[in-house]
């Protein structure tokens, strides 16, 4: 039984679990959709009943039906870069690639539906309140009044963008920012805004759950940090991140997201107080994993390895509440 | 009409350096051109952030 990858091929963070499984003697193929109908070939057929399918890689093939999991990891656009691409041929690639695998008894890491929900940080923020994590107060809107009233109710805010994506033409990034006190809020109307109370941190949280593991590291904000640098991607530091311990509620709350998301993989973003309270920021459905498991010697890659080696379990409700494959 | 968020982006990180692996689709791995697993190279993948949350750059993968 085959591991299936499906990530770029310059994604070496997978590369440190393709590595775990080779050592471990579990067969992989990893392969990009980009690359589809230039050299990634798929067939399947569905006849008298029964449904039998392959792909190919160079060089080699799979039996669909020789798939113990499926590990989404970070696909290219299906056929970007077939040799006259388009959107059509995009659209066509995807529906037969992942029509088939869906079809599959593999598990998955993650279903590409709850990946696709599990995105929508509005949603991750209920479904943290409903799991009894601790959110920080977050209004996403595009009313400018709600923003300044908002900001009246908690003068600390910060602003982050509500999808996560960052704008191109010309390339930017938008960090997590902090909005000061006599903010104009008026072009709030020209766009979804999420603004949300300045937890005021000690330390960065990164906990990396693989299906029942918790895996946490911890970077301690350094005591003449400016307040001002509240994202820890841009934040200068020098500090390593150190493995830390999940409080035992925080682990049973985490725990509740995972299995209501109904994924297997989840790098979990928290800012911690003074107060030693974790605050949830976000859940990252495919977060990166190699700098921490760099800095603090945890088994990240060996535990994904595992997890895509072993078994199936199959007893979840998948998304959308069918009967399925979901992990 | 510029949306809120934006009033806060800046450029993104944009590395000049290339990247000293290569893919090679027979061992499904990235290879350093001495031939050695780049993924084994933890002082290479430091220094270029490519397994690193690092919003905003085109050449890292975000989250």
């Amino acid at each position: 039984m085959t591991v299936l990858i499906l990530t770029s091929d310059e994604d070496v963070t997978a590369d440190m679990v393709v590595l775990r499984l080779h050592e471990a003697g579990v067969p992989v193929v990893r392969l990009d959709p980009a690359d589809l109908t230039s050299g990634v070939a798929l067939s399947g057929e569905y006849v008298q009943g029964v449904s039998r399918g392959h792909l190919s890689v160079n060089g080699r093939l799979v039996s669909m039906n020789g798939l113990r999991s499926i590990w989404l990891r970070r696909p290219g656009v299906a056929a970007s870069r077939a040799a006259q691409p388009s959107s059509w041929l995009t659209e066509e690639s995807e529906q037969a690639l992942y029509g088939m695998l869906r079809g599959t008894e593999a598990r998955w890491m993650n279903h590409p539906d709850a990946a696709r929900r599990a995105r929508h940080k509005p949603w991750q923020l209920r479904l943290a309140q409903r799991s009894g994590l601790a959110v920080p107060a977050t209004l996403i809107t595009t009313f400018p009044q709600a923003a300044r009233e908002f900001a009246e109710r908690f003068p600390d805010l910060v602003v982050k963008p509500v999808s996560g994506a960052h704008p191109q033409e010309p390339p930017r990034a938008v960090p997590t920012s902090r909005v000061a006190p006599d903010t104009d809020f008026a072009a709030v109307a020209f766009g979804p805004t999420l603004l949300q109370r300045r937890v005021t941190k000690r330390a960065d949280i990164r906990l990396t759950v693989v299906g029942e593991r918790l895996l946490a590291a911890r970077k301690p904000v350094s005591p003449d940090a400016h307040p001002d640098d509240v994202d820890v991607r841009f934040a200068p530091s020098d500090s390593p991140w150190q493995e830390a311990e999940v409080p035992p509620r925080v682990a049973e709350a985490v725990r509740t997201y995972m299995k209501d998301a109904e994924l297997a993989y989840g790098a979990f973003d928290f800012a911690e107080d003074a107060d030693g309270i974790w605050w949830f920021l976000e859940c990252n459905q495919s977060g990166q994993f190699g700098f921490v498991e760099m800095d603090t010697g945890q088994p990240i890659a060996e535990t994904i390895a595992g997890w895509l080696a072993h078994g199936t379990d199959r007893c979840r409700t998948p998304v959308g509440g069918g009967r399925g494959t979901a992990p | 009409m510029q949306p809120f968020a934006l009033n806060y982006a800046r450029p993104a990180v944009q590395l000049d350096v290339t990247t000293p692996y290569a893919y090679d689709s027979g061992l499904q791995l990235n290879v350093l051109h001495d031939g050695r697993i780049a993924a084994t190279d933890h002082a290479t993948l430091r220094a270029l952030g490519t397994t690193t949350s690092t919003a905003g750059s085109k050449t890292h993968f975000d989250d």
